[in-house]
């Protein structure tokens, strides 16, 4: 089963994006309230993909891509965003997000999307 | 969508207890309730005494852990107490989340009776009526229907003053 | 907390649950509570700390987002509207705020959708309407817009993250490699792609995401629009869809493999263009537009770009973070009950009456140490209950902001001990009147700045909410420089009312003060917009009594009010004293008891008004007879067949006579049924119990039983 690491100071959208999965075969690896703390969750856990919310307190998304994809260049991120952030997901691309999310999004694409990213 | 599928259910679940009424006797009179405000039935039960209430409320009892207070029905309609015999109920009943015991001589059956059946009550003057909201046919039985809201919540005054 | 299952289902996500609904009402309220506290810390200076704009702006983020998910779309409107006017206070630092419109202006936003939260809290439709107000911001949002602004870049170095680049250097996205030779090109292909509508936007990134997945198949490509950072772009592709001309060494079949997989792709045309004259004429104008600027390559892989600060910054694993989880006060209760079930039951095996006179040293060490585990299982449980009162005392700044407003008065709040912890239970219970309270400091206790100018006090009044512990019970004071109570007008008041029995002189000034605390009384002679509103002081003490507790008054003429409340600690469990008068069961909380014992006749005394007295080491206390005040049947009616209880509260003793004594054990406190309690407030009684047999216990108030005396006395 593949694992996914969430990374979202909202603890409502942890659990939203875990019930989405419910019934899907992925594997909620681990989740994190902090881009940080996710970091660090990435590098014991190393999950086959991240969620990775933008506004964080302390380590912001983008930030904490970075650390990611430095620590692990094949690590695969999907941002998770709202709309007015146009210009750091653009960012949050070239950093090497593999794609990004817009909330409020449905199961299916969430779904969809880590599927594609995990190219399964 | 699911909104319209819970409608329905809940629709159907108070069909079926529409017009379905749990019937006691106390004296020579059959009394009914809307099924649908029953909770359970248990037998007769120690009661803790609650002091400075007035007489029809008998105390508390303990129901698998929840307090509820029980009422003696025959002292709220002002008749006179009988002695709780083995054949002596708590009808346990639930209205807007208050749960209450209500202290019935014997609890007789459920039964149906169509809105065409129910009478409103007259208009006279004997101590009870006023918990009645209606008569209720059945052949040629006559059963009177409780007003449980009212039973509950309307403040006997007198009962109060006597304190 | 009970939500209704319509609330829920009005939902059509099917992934929406209770759990989450619970968890996005706690989290969204938390947060609105975080950031009250900010707008009111921060309201007192002339502008906002720009941490805090940075703090509102997340959570007014957060919210709308979780909002849009749970598709309460008034409620994320708003916190959008808000969001992007906190976007422009951080981004813009705009010079002619108006703070004080500002604070105004949010706290209305935030008032809205905490009362939008209540209403889905109660399975209400979350119908409230804020265009009025989202109009309001609009044209607060133009009015800091219009004014100058650093044209200066801001970069945000304290980590915050940036929004919104404003970086005029326009940036390369483009992945594609730019490879030195060039090999033979075999296919040029046309792909159109069409997203769907509600991909939310941000369409133009979209298509670089594609670029992006087609990066390593493409070797040379060109699409329309020509220009992704453009804002339009995003409408455009959404209108016209993103075309990309792409020159390739791969099938049709690969390259239509790797498109067809785009998330949220609605439709998609990818032909064969055999004549790559056009493609050619495009890329021509590409080639001219790179050489102008310089090729950034993606900051993808090698440690040097991790950006300074983050070796710099302190990291908390995973595993030293504390997890922290939110439960419903519901099953904490729960547990509570059974902890105390459990209590119970120890005591019922470990003393067990058919144990007594065996040698059992096995099973007594046995004993020991399940009461030495139950014990601290019940600790344990109590402290998880236990919550500071910091959140309910910073509530009170937004009431004291709002009614200094209203009021036109200048008062500051002192808050001392907020750390305090108190049972969560109880914590509900206070927070209503201590609102009252300071309503009623600032609204009457409170001078006009110019009036306290004249009587040489500062403009400035200050109320001081105090809290701190005192042996089993929390005191939190209240106390403001005010005017003081007025004494004769209470005195005046209460005769009016009857609410004084025997002689006036007698009664002291601290009595006459906490005349204002009996039912019936209420000095308002003017009903203010806030005092008036609500709740008056007997509610106050009623909400204060149900938690077993109580208040006291103080006042100097000229100088200010003290309000003190007691309250306990914890209302879940008790070490208790169970005794039995007739066929009924009463439980003393055992911190009230001083001693018991079996009386001789020759230490009652009956004073000529037939009130009963118990001498004591030489002073004399009332008698209380439980079975006399609470008509209940008794064989035991004479002193020396039963027991005396002496039981003390704020120094007053009262003797109690009971049946006997059945024993000591530690009881978990259940509210008498509500039914009950709306029927009458009886004396003396401040819940009941569970007893280990499955009987119940009524639990007494000593306190109540003084006043009870006192009550009888007169």
């Amino acid at each position: 089963m593949k694992k996914l690491l969430i990374i979202d100071d909202a603890a409502f959208m942890r659990l939203a994006i875990r019930n989405m999965l419910l019934n899907y075969e992925i594997e909620i690896s681990g989740e994190a309230a902090d881009g940080a703390i996710g970091v660090e969750m990435y590098k014991q856990l190393r999950p086959d993909v991240v969620t990775m919310d933008i506004t964080m307190p302390k380590m912001s998304g983008l930030e904490a891509l970075k650390a990611i994809k430095a620590f692990d260049p094949q690590a695969k991120v999907i941002m998770v965003s709202a709309m007015g952030q146009e210009r750091i997901v653009k960012e949050a691309i070239i950093s090497g997000a593999k794609t990004f999310i817009v909330k409020p999004f449905k199961e299916e694409h969430l779904y969809q999307t880590i599927c594609k990213v995990l190219g399964i | 969508m699911a909104d319209s599928v819970e409608q329905d259910t809940s629709d159907q679940i108070e069909d079926t207890q529409k017009g379905k009424f749990l019937t006691f006797c106390m004296g020579n009179e059959f009394y009914g309730i809307e099924i649908k405000y029953v909770t359970e039935i248990i037998g007769f039960q120690p009661i803790t005494e609650i002091p400075e209430m007035p007489e029809y409320i008998k105390g508390i009892i303990n129901l698998r852990g929840k307090i509820i207070p029980v009422m003696d029905v025959r002292l709220r309609f002002r008749k006179p107490f009988r002695e709780y015999n083995d054949r002596t109920c708590i009808v346990v009943i639930d209205i807007s989340e208050v749960a209450v015991g209500l202290i019935v001589d014997s609890i007789s059956e459920v039964i149906t009776i169509p809105d065409e059946e129910i009478v409103a009550p007259p208009s006279m003057t004997k101590e009870g009526n006023r918990y009645i909201k209606g008569i209720g046919k059945v052949g040629s039985d006559v059963k009177l229907l409780l007003d449980s809201d009212k039973l509950l919540n309307e403040t006997d005054l007198e009962s109060l003053s006597d304190l | 907390m009970t939500l209704s299952q319509k609330g829920v289902n009005e939902l059509s996500n099917p992934y929406v649950n209770e759990p989450m609904l619970d968890l996005y009402i706690f989290e969204s309220m938390q947060l609105l509570e975080q950031m009250e506290l900010l707008i009111l810390s921060n309201e007192k200076s002339s502008s906002y700390a720009s941490e805090a704009i940075n703090e509102i702006f997340r959570i007014m983020h957060t919210i709308k987002g979780s909002s849009a998910m749970m598709l309460y779309n008034n409620i994320s409107t708003l916190a959008h509207s808000l969001e992007d006017l906190f976007f422009v206070l951080r981004e813009d630092e705009p010079r002619n705020v108006d703070y004080s419109e500002l604070s105004d202006l949010v706290l209305e936003g935030l008032d809205f959708i905490k009362v939008e939260i209540h209403k889905i809290r109660n399975g209400d439709e979350a119908d409230g309407d804020a265009t009025g107000l989202i109009e309001s911001l609009r044209v607060f949002h133009a009015t800091i817009k219009g004014s100058d602004f650093k044209v200066e870049d801001q970069n945000l170095a304290d980590g915050a993250v940036s929004h919104e680049n404003r970086t005029p250097e326009k940036q390369q996205y483009y992945i594609s490699k730019v490879r030195t030779e060039t090999t033979s090109l075999r296919n040029t292909f046309q792909a159109t792609l069409r997203f769907e509508q509600d991909c939310g936007g941000m369409e133009n990134i979209r298509a670089i995401v594609v670029l992006n997945d087609l990066a390593d198949l493409m070797e040379d490509y060109y699409h329309l629009p020509e220009d992704l950072e453009n804002e339009d772009s995003a409408r455009i592709i959404s209108e016209q869809g993103f075309t990309l001309f792409l020159k390739t060494d791969r099938s049709l079949e690969e390259i239509h493999k790797v498109l067809i997989e785009t998330i949220y792709l609605k439709d998609l045309q990818l032909t064969n263009v055999e004549n790559s004259e056009l493609f050619n004429d495009l890329h021509q104008e590409r080639e001219i537009l790179l050489e102008d600027s310089s090729v950034k390559l993606p900051a993808f892989s090698s440690r040097d770009q991790v950006p300074n600060n983050y070796e710099e910054k302190e990291f908390h694993s995973g595993a030293n973070q504390p997890s922290i989880i939110s439960v419903s006060v519901a099953k904490l209760d729960q547990l509570m009950d059974l902890v105390g079930e459990m209590v119970i039951a120890e005591a019922m095996v470990t003393q067990n009456p058919d144990l007594k006179g065996l040698e059992l040293n096995n099973f007594e060490k046995a004993a020991r140490q399940l009461r030495k585990i139950t014990s601290e299982l019940q600790d344990t449980v109590m402290s998880v209950r236990m919550v500071p009162l910091t959140g309910t005392f910073q509530k009170m700044n937004r009431t004291l902001r709002d009614m200094c407003k209203k009021l036109n008065k200048e008062v500051q709040l002192q808050l001392i001990g907020q750390e305090t912890e108190v049972d969560k239970n109880i914590i509900e219970h206070i927070s209503d009147p201590l609102m009252h309270l300071i309503r009623n400091s600032i609204d009457h206790g409170i001078e006009m700045p110019s009036e306290r100018e004249i009587k040489g006090k500062s403009r400035l009044g200050t109320i001081t909410l105090e809290a701190k512990n005192a042996g089993g019970d929390v005191l939190i004071i209240i106390s403001d420089d005010g005017e003081g109570f007025n004494k004769d007008r209470i005195l005046a008041k209460a005769r009016e009312k009857g609410l004084i029995q025997g002689s006036e002189e007698e009664i002291t000034d601290k009595e006459i003060y906490n005349l204002v605390f009996l039912p019936g009384f209420s000095t308002n002679e003017k009903v203010t917009e806030f005092s008036g509103r609500g709740v008056g002081m007997d509610v106050v003490v009623k909400n204060i009594e149900a938690v077993g507790g109580g208040l006291a008054a103080d006042s100097v003429p000229g100088k200010g009010t003290t309000i003190t409340l007691k309250i306990p600690l914890t209302l879940a469990i008790i070490d208790g004293m169970n005794i039995k008068v007739g066929d009924s069961r009463y439980t003393i909380p055992t911190t009230a008891i001083k001693e018991s014992f079996r009386p001789k006749i020759t230490e009652v005394i009956v004073d000529p008004d037939n009130n009963e007295m118990m001498m004591v080491r030489g002073q004399c206390f009332p008698i209380l007879r439980l079975h006399d005040i609470y008509h209940v049947k008794t064989d035991v009616t004479h002193f020396t067949e039963g027991i005396i209880i002496m039981v003390e509260q704020d120094n007053k003793t009262l003797c109690l006579f009971a049946d006997e004594l059945i024993g000591q054990q530690q009881v978990v406190v259940k509210a008498l049924p509500e039914y009950i309690q709306n029927m009458k407030k009886v004396r003396g009684l401040a819940g009941c119990t569970l007893l280990g047999d499955g009987s119940i216990s009524l639990i007494l108030d000593v306190g109540g039983l003084i006043g009870y005396r006192q009550a009888t006395k007169v």
